[in-house]
Order: C-alpha cells, then sequence, then structure tokens
C-alpha cells in the first residue's frame, strides 16, 4: 500500500514511525528508535533519508539493520527513493537508549547500562565496570550482589557478570561513553 | 607545505594496517585462550579492531580509487604499512598481553592526538575509535597487572613479553614519509617524536611502579643490539630492537634512530609473509570476493 502525507512533517514522522518497528535482531525486544541508533530522517521532494548510528563499528548486525530499515521505510516513502546510510558523527553513546529502551533491554534480561537501584540513566565511567562500588543489578532477581565476569560477552555490546544472591550468569549492556 | 595524496594515504593506511593486521594475531587466540572468558575477549578485540580498519580503508578508499576489500586483502605484501609489532606471532601468553599492553596505550596516545586532525572525517572516526579502545586498553592493564603481580613464572613472562616488544613498539611512531607536511596542515596534529615521549615517558612511570623498569633498561645503549644501517629488518632473537632508550631528568625517552624498523615503508619482518599469505588466501583465490 502506498500512502500519502500532506507534507514532509506529516512523513517525517510516519517514517520515524516505521523505524520504531526496526529491530536490532541482536536484542530483538528493544527497537531501533529506542536504541538511539536513528539519528535523522529527513525528507526531500526525491528523496527519503535516514541517518544511522552503529552502537560498535563491528556489529555484524549492522546490514540487517540497514536493509531492514530500508523496507520498514518503504511504503512511507512511497515514490521518493529511500536512502538508508550509516554515519559516524557523532558517535553513538549509551545514554542514547531511550528509558523505554532500557525497560525492554531489563525485560529481556540484559541489564542495561549505567544500571541504577533507582530510575533514570546513571553515568558511570568505564572503569567502574570493575569497580566493587559500581552498581549493576542482577536483570532476575535485582540483587545489587554482583560480580563483573569479563566486560566481552557473546556480542561487542555485552559485558558479562554473575549474581551472588540467586547464582546466575547475566549479561548487561556494556556503558558505551565518553 | 601541502601535503600530498600519497602522505594522507600513508597516515591512513599506517594506522589501517596497524588494526587490520593486530586483530588478524588477536583473531588466532579464537579457541585458544586460556579460557572462555579470552577466547570471547580476544576474539571481541579482534572483531573490534577489524571494523576499525574497514573504517578507515573506507576512508582512504577514494583517494585510491579502492574499496576496503581490495585494500584489505588486495595488496602485496610491500604495501601494508603496520609496524612489525603488530605481525609478530602470538608466541605466548606473556608476549600477547604484553604486545597488547604496548600497542593499547601507544594507540590512545596517538589517538588522542588525532581528534583534534584537521581532516574532519579522520577526526570524526577517531572518536568513534576511543570509545570502544577504551575495552582494549582496560583488558590490557588489567592483565598487564595480574601478571606484574606474580606468581613468578608469569612475571617472568610479561618481562620477557616486553622485553621481546618494546623496541618494536618504539617503531609505531617511526616518522612518516612527509611527516612534516601533514604536521604543519594539521592533519596529523602532533609529531610522532612528540607523541612518542608523551607514550614512553607514561610507560615507563608504570614500569617502575611495578618494578619492571629493567627491561627499558636492557634496551638502554646502542650495543650489540644494533641493526644495520641499510634499514634491513634483522632478527635479533624473536625481535630486531630499536634501541637507544635513556633515562633523562627522571623520564624515560628514546634518543636512538628507527634503522631497522620501516614498516611504515612497507619493510617487513619474515613473520609477515605467512601472515598474509593465511590472510589474502581467499581474496586472492577469488578476486573480488566481498568482506
Amino acid at each position: 500500500m502506498v500512502r500519502r502525507a500532506e507534507d514532509t512533517t506529516d512523513l517525517e514522522l510516519e517514517i520515524w514511525r516505521a523505524l520504531a518497528q526496526v529491530h536490532d535482531p541482536e536484542i530483538p525486544p528493544c527497537s531501533i528508535t529506542d536504541l538511539g541508533i536513528v539519528e535523522r530522517v529527513r525528507v526531500t521532494d526525491e528523496a527519503v533519508e535516514v541517518d544511522l548510528l552503529p552502537t560498535f563499528a563491528g556489529c555484524p548486525a549492522l546490514d540487517v539493520i540497514r536493509k531492514d530499515a530500508e523496507a520498514a521505510v518503504g511504503p512511507a516513502a512511497g515514490s521518493r527513493e529511500t536512502r538508508v546510510r550509516f554515519v559516524y558523527s557523532p558517535p553513538w553513546t549509551s545514554d542514547r537508549i531511550t528509558p523505554e529502551g532500557r525497560d525492554a533491554l531489563q525485560s529481556y534480561g540484559l541489564t542495561p547500562p549505567g544500571n541504577a537501584p533507582v530510575g533514570g540513566a546513571v553515568r558511570i565511567p568505564l572503569g567502574a565496570l570493575r569497580d566493587r562500588d559500581a552498581i549493576i543489578t542482577c536483570p532476575f532477581c535485582g540483587s545489587q550482589q554482583t560480580e563483573l565476569e569479563s566486560a566481552f560477552g557473546p556480542t561487542l555490546c555485552r559485558s558479562t557478570h554473575f549474581c551472588q544472591a540467586c547464582r546466575n550468569p547475566f549479561e548487561a549492556f556494556k556503558p558505551k561513553l565518553p | 607545505m601541502t601535503p600530498s595524496d600519497d602522505a594522507r594515504v600513508t597516515l591512513l593506511l599506517s594506522l589501517a594496517d596497524d588494526e587490520l593486521i593486530l586483530g588478524h594475531r588477536h583473531s588466532e587466540w579464537t579457541g585458544w585462550a586460556p579460557h572462555i572468558e579470552e577466547d570471547l575477549a580476544f576474539s571481541s578485540i579482534a572483531q573490534d579492531e577489524m571494523a576499525h580498519a574497514r573504517l578507515l580503508y573506507n576512508l582512504v578508499g577514494p583517494i585510491l580509487g579502492r574499496d576496503e576489500d581490495s585494500l584489505a586483502f588486495g595488496r602485496q605484501p610491500e604495501e601494508y604499512l603496520n609496524a612489525l609489532l603488530c605481525e609478530r606471532p602470538n608466541l605466548d601468553w606473556g608476549y600477547s598481553i604484553a604486545r597488547q599492553y604496548l600497542y593499547d596505550t601507544a594507540d590512545a596516545v596517538r589517538l588522542e592526538a588525532l581528534t583534534s586532525s584537521t581532516w574532519k572525517e579522520l577526526a570524526d572516526l577517531v572518536e568513534v575509535l576511543r570509545l570502544e579502545e577504551t575495552y582494549h586498553l582496560d583488558h590490557a592493564r588489567v592483565w598487564f597487572q595480574r601478571l606484574a603481580e606474580g606468581p613468578v613464572t608469569g612475571r617472568q613472562r610479561l618481562a620477557d613479553g616486553l622485553s621481546t616488544g618494546i623496541g618494536e613498539a618504539v617503531a609505531i611512531f617511526e616518522p612518516l614519509p612527509e611527516e612534516e607536511a601533514l604536521v604543519s596542515d594539521g592533519l596529523l596534529p602532533r609529531q610522532n617524536e612528540d607523541l612518542l615521549a608523551d607514550w614512553l615517558g607514561a610507560v615507563g612511570e608504570e614500569l617502575e611502579r611495578v618494578s619492571l623498569d629493567f627491561v627499558l633498561e636492557r634496551h638502554r645503549s646502542v650495543g650489540e643490539m644494533v641493526p644495520t644501517g641499510s634499514g634491513e629488518v634483522e632478527e635479533v632473537g624473536q625481535a630486531f630492537n630499536v634501541p637507544g632508550l635513556v633515562k633523562r631528568d627522571g623520564r624515560w625517552t628514546h634518543e636512538g634512530g628507527f634503522a631497522g624498523a620501516g614498516g611504515r615503508r612497507g619493510r617487513h619482518s619474515p613473520d609477515f609473509q605467512a601472515l598474509w599469505e593465511e590472510m589474502t588466501g581467499l581474496f586472492r583465490a577469488h578476486p573480488g570476493a566481498r568482506w
């Protein structure tokens, strides 16, 4: 179905809504808009341009995300050409993840970056991943009695931890902050 | 003086080839590291480094009219401009950690300088790289500290690894052809000589803190380990040595030359040939294959 928006502002909103349906295949519950990957949507008479920011440069899901984004935007763009590309400025940082995105990560069993006992994004320095005082709560039982196993994990964006309270290994989304 | 396209290419390929070749060596730990967390760590670091090389190849590609695959896999050995440190085999865990520590601390100094490069696209990419390199540096430092604290075998292996790698790590900062023009134009905001002084001073302090500075003492004099003046790479044990480390006013510094290095001019050690053959094998068998 080809839909036409009255003006470019309406169309931009529609594009954003379409992009909210695209998910990172490595983090299924989290849309790319909630991950803060979508940097810019621009509509001209000829084209719909979408600029995306990679979370980690070596993420193997990037091509899939770009193709999924193109497919999602296509119907709304109608006769306009769709151009989805990755850009590297500004750098993606983990504080771009929205509160909804953090909730989605949490419910998926992945501790959001800069996790703290009471809500809100908390900036912690990278070294604090290892720091005894850093609070990485267990996504399963909520305990703060957790240990860092490794700053690396099954994907580039995850670290691995162990919960002393419920004795479960778990993963956290790595903070990526200047 | 405006740097030529060749100078820009050399700057970019030096950075990119270091990442690609060391990334390749790191990837050789996949499946063989002492435990699974380290398997994942070196595999992830390798993945990051190759991605960084890819970004840099895509920046230099338009100047050369070549794509990322042809730059990564389609060049002859003497066209790769990586520092020799990056191409050496992993040897043992002590050397692998020592090399990662030496390389990533040096890389951090170089990247920090490049954040103010007048080449906007390069400065932007460097910001992306630095956010990820932080984790590499963290990994290297944790292991550096752990091995330095002993027991004695681990500490000895780290010391041996540092001793093997320190000379070639100094040569990461080997001056580039047309460096003067690159610096005066702000593409490379600071001379390699200055970056080397910053890095070596800081490394000297860290080695003193764990009483491993005797490693630097070994490379103090321009003695028997001098490579030939012709610039040929000479094997001294596992690695050749850029000599001339001295302590001035309480700070370690380098007063020797770079004879025997030459990575930035396409000279390599015998170790590179086998790496190159394996790394480019698929691309040579199937020209035009895509990453």
